[in-house]
């Protein structure tokens, strides 16, 4: 048998390098420290986006499988399954036609009382299409990663939406890929308008640990009522106004409490999207806040006489 | 070296095949959560797995160093708290470096039951820094992580032994 053939050999007498001991302090230690800066001082973006970008290879590898089932599912797809959807798609047209001529009316009568008032033009924001690659394998946050990132010309703090409401926003952005916080995550809120009073409120994710959504803050005796459409304010300078957030589900008033306990369905797909819109966050095309204009009643401490 | 009597003399192992398995196990890790589970609280972490038994095998090629570094990437690749994972494999690699030496002296099963613990401290140690940072408990069904890992030990160790368990002569008669 020639030398080398067997595991085996005696561990080195003098070389033996750091004990595992200080090994584990150091690492630990240096672990506790990435963790303080990425909590709380968000400073590990770069050595995440470069990571990301090396995992990138991997991440296409894993996302395979699932595409060669697609794309086995649609060749099987029957002609008769999008025949019945044609039929279904026509009857909605056709029931959505009415609604579009009211619309165009409305938009009309919306765009010269605007400017009577002259108030801006409505906020359009330009939308990018993405879709959702996997949800993010941490069972702590409610995340979702999506196809498109820093080098598609993604923006940290978008909102994201899909084909009937609200999704999330997008909370990181690597070069190639970006995460979305659905808006069920229990450190995400946005905030809501009433569509049937116009009371406005804040919504915020993972009311005690369901994937729903509570308004909190809403006095007891609130005007709301279950089954209320919530849409997105547009106050808050990111999201759109209008955009659909949620249904209220239930609504508990308490006698030890001087608010109501609201849970709310969300609207968006947060489990089953596939296909998302991100949009530019509305903060960009605001023009900044004009500057503090000094009264001259107040006088002010330590300023110009 | 002192060896349990009528265990096997093994080859010498392959850097690139513990390069290599290491990076399969992190695959099958993302395989199961873009695929099967999802973001479930018991899915198996079959990369922990695969680097304490590297720990126990081979104290000398991986070690807490490497642990951290696969460490990190998961944390990237998983999104969650940079450092989290890093921290739980380093302490995981820790103790399997700690216990290689008795190990090998039992059965697979019974090294099951001895790693069992180990899976256990790297997932408290990861609930306990969520925590800490603010998040939900995310249910008992995480429970069964550790379990599911400490089960794959047995299958791991034949699967990743089975190179070094090759003839070191190999003729047409013995190609393996």
């Amino acid at each position: 048998m020639p030398l080398g053939t067997i595991d085996r050999k005696p561990p080195a007498f003098f070389k033996h390098g750091m004990s595992a001991l200080s090994k584990l302090v150091l690492f630990a230690i240096l672990s506790v420290l990435l963790m303080v800066a990425d909590a709380r001082y968000g400073m590990t973006q770069p050595l995440r986006a470069t990571m990301s970008l090396l995992l990138y290879p991997l991440e296409w590898l894993s996302l395979r499988p699932r595409w060669v089932i697609d794309e086995a599912g649609r060749f099987f797809e029957g002609r008769d399954a999008a025949q019945a959807q044609v039929q279904a798609m026509s009857l909605k047209l056709q029931q959505q036609a009415l609604r579009s001529g009211q619309v165009e009316q409305l938009s009309l009568e919306n765009q010269q009382l605007r400017r009577l008032l002259d108030l801006r033009e409505r906020l359009s924001s330009s939308a990018l299409a993405a879709e959702v690659l996997y949800d993010s394998a941490d069972p702590f946050t409610r995340k979702v990663v999506i196809d498109k990132g820093a080098l598609q010309g993604v923006q940290p703090s978008s909102p994201v939406m899909d084909d009937v409401g609200v999704l999330g926003q997008v909370t990181r952005v690597m070069p190639l890929v970006s995460e979305v916080t659905l808006v069920i995550d229990r450190e995400q809120s946005i905030p809501v308008l009433n569509t049937r009073t116009g009371a406005r409120g804040v919504a915020y994710g993972e009311a005690g640990g369901a994937p729903l959504l509570e308004l909190r803050y809403m006095a007891a005796n609130a005007d709301i009522e279950v089954g209320d459409l919530l849409t997105t304010s547009g106050v808050d300078a990111i999201y759109p106004p209008g955009v659909p957030v949620a249904v209220v589900l239930k609504v508990e008033r308490r006698a030890e409490s001087v608010f109501a306990r609201i849970l709310c369905q969300p609207q968006g797909r947060v489990y089953g999207a596939r296909h998302v819109m991100v949009l530019e966050p509305l903060g960009r095309q605001v023009p900044p806040r004009p500057p503090h204009e000094r009264s001259g009643t107040l006088p002010i401490k330590g300023g110009p006489r | 070296m002192i060896m349990p009597r009528g265990q096997q003399l093994l080859l010498p192992a392959n850097p690139w095949f513990i390069f290599f398995s290491l990076l399969l196990a992190q695959l099958i890790n993302m395989l199961l959560n873009m695929v099967v589970l999802g973001n479930a609280a018991w899915a198996p972490d079959f990369l922990a797995v695969v680097l304490v038994f590297w720990c126990v095998h081979q104290p000398q090629r991986v070690g807490i160093g490497v642990a951290f570094l696969f460490g990190l990437f998961n944390d990237v690749q998983q999104s969650s708290l940079l450092g989290q994972h890093a921290l739980s494999y380093t302490v995981l690699a820790y103790c399997a470096v700690l216990i290689h030496r008795r190990l090998l002296w039992f059965k697979e099963p019974k090294q099951s039951l001895q790693v069992l613990p180990l899976f256990v401290l790297a997932h408290v140690l990861e609930l306990l820094v969520r925590l800490l940072s603010g998040s939900l408990f995310p249910g008992w069904w995480m429970l069964l992580a550790p379990v599911i890992e400490a089960l794959s030990w047995p299958v791991v160790s034949v699967l990743l032994l089975a190179p070094q368990r090759r003839a070191p002569d190999p003729d047409e008669h013995r190609p393996l």
